[in-house]
């Protein structure tokens, strides 16, 4: 579809990996695993887990009273989107550009939040919550809070789409500066839900992976055999998307260019992905870059790991690829970083901007005995030289069956 | 802790107020705090000092105000 050229000039994690996207990449790409056994809830009540959780500490770059109204999403994306606004030098004297938009994506808002205000109702017995609550609850609160720390006067908008929550965002805020509606836009997603009464409700669902006799870092395990699931992650990831025009009079760098996106709905079941509606997901992001199957080199695959979600994906792959699909190379950074939920979409698209970037496909983790159903080039170990890659998609598919997925061209 | 002691301590480690503004006579609003961030206050006294501020209380302009009001309050709970 014809409009405005839109690049990534900007890049900022608050990441399982660490904040550096420089050197969260080159982690990834060593096949380091983020994932660890960590003790979650109360002494009485609490259970170890397989979690990417981050020991994340704001320190002096959010004012201490600030802090008060934010969630810890809300803080997450706010150091990752200062992370962004520096990397891509639009930030002056502690303030990024007015006019730019902000996109965000976020499933869950401030859980650990609503988990307080309920436990004091429960157990407390009072009808006399904290003041704060409702304004640190709400999903647009990072959104929000990105406008406020770094007066941000544009529209500020959230998408709420579980595991496909930042993808979209993304998508919609290329949308909004290629149609003319925006020259910059701050695109990502936060999400910080590892409060034990959102990874109990996480267990209840049955898609959380059993460690591997190997260690925790083995346990997530997309494409292979032995997977048994997904492992939860927790942080923020920020991109600021800025037209040809705007980036070219100020002389950024372009990390990478934003070239189609596509979404559908598979109206099927919950739980459950559908070929079909991965399928058009991908063919509805190319037809909008106008670009032919066989120009994609890399595809980071949302697959979680989960016994049932990973062949659905691949066959999607191969259906809307057809012969093409045996030369690309997918992979699945989260069997490393975990599954951020609504703000994994935001975490891999930066990381498919920086494969493109460096010519560099990161790996799939664990990948040791490939599951007969997931036979495409899945890059099992450690990274891998792409001296031609041009363009990469990143994919996202939430429950509830809204499919995103992304295009990305070398810059 | 003193109710006073408690206040000042706080005014100046959670909410960031500068110790060398806070006197009994200082208003909240004067040290930088709005309507929430009093609510939110109050709630840091109640959980401190195990007492419950009645809602039609709750409106409090200086220090002084608020430390005699916890008083008042730890007094009727027989503390």
């Amino acid at each position: 579809m014809g409009g405005r050229r839109v690049f990534v000039t900007g890049l900022g994690f608050v990441s399982p990996h660490g904040e550096d996207p420089a050197a969260v990449f080159e982690r990834i790409c060593l096949g380091e695993s983020a994932i660890r056994m960590v003790r979650s809830g109360t002494p009485e009540m609490g259970t170890d887990v397989l979690l990417a959780s981050i020991d994340f500490e704001p320190g002096d770059r959010i004012n201490k009273v600030d802090r008060l109204f934010m969630a810890r999403a809300a803080q997450m994306a706010v150091v990752a989107t200062r992370n962004a606004l520096e990397d891509s030098g639009l930030m002056a004297e502690g303030h990024g550009p007015e006019e730019a938009g902000v996109f965000m994506g976020c499933g869950l808002g401030g859980a650990e939040v609503l988990q307080r205000s309920y436990s004091i109702y429960f157990e407390r017995r009072t009808r006399r919550g904290r003041p704060t609550t409702v304004p640190m609850i709400m999903a647009s609160g990072p959104a929000s809070q990105v406008c406020m720390q770094f007066g941000i006067y544009g529209p500020a908008h959230t998408y709420s789409i579980a595991c496909a929550s930042s993808s979209v965002a993304i998508g919609e805020g290329f949308r909004s500066i290629r149609d003319g509606y925006a020259d910059v836009v701050i695109a990502g997603g936060a999400e910080a839900m590892l409060n034990d009464g959102s990874v109990a409700a996480w267990q209840a669902v049955g898609v959380i992976a059993k460690e591997h006799a190997d260690g925790a870092g083995a346990s997530c395990r997309p494409f292979e055999l032995e997977r048994t699931g997904l492992v939860l992650g927790e942080g923020a990831a920020t991109l600021i998307l800025e037209s040809e025009q705007r980036a070219a009079a100020r002389g950024a760098d372009l990390l990478a260019e934003v070239v189609g996106f596509g979404a559908s709905s598979d109206a099927h079941k919950l739980t459950e992905p559908s070929v079909d509606g991965q399928e058009r997901a991908m063919r509805n992001a190319l037809e909008d870059a106008g670009l032919p199957i066989d120009v994609v080199g890399y595809i980071n695959a949302h697959a979680t790991g989960t016994p049932a979600g990973d062949p659905v994906e691949i066959e999607a792959i191969k259906r809307a690829f057809g012969a093409a699909a045996q030369a690309v190379a997918v992979s699945s950074t989260k069997s490393m970083h975990g599954h951020l939920v609504g703000a994994s979409g935001a975490l891999e698209c930066g990381i498919t901007a920086l494969a493109l970037h460096r010519r560099r496909i990161p790996p799939t983790a664990n990948l040791t005995l490939p599951d007969p159903a997931c036979d495409l080039d899945c890059v099992a170990g450690v990274g891998r030289d792409a001296p031609d890659l041009e363009v990469a998609l990143s994919n996202s598919f939430a429950f509830g069956g809204s499919n995103a997925t992304l295009v990305l061209r070398r810059a | 802790m003193t109710p006073y002691a408690f206040l000042a301590d706080v005014l100046s480690e959670k909410y960031d107020v500068d110790p060398d503004a806070i006197s009994p006579e200082a208003t909240l609003t004067e040290l930088g705090l709005d309507s929430l961030t009093i609510v939110e206050l109050l709630f840091d006294v109640e959980d401190e000092f195990g007492i419950e501020v009645p809602e039609e209380r709750a409106s409090l302009e200086t220090l002084a105000e608020a430390v005699a009001l916890v008083e008042e309050l730890l007094k009727a709970k027989g503390d």
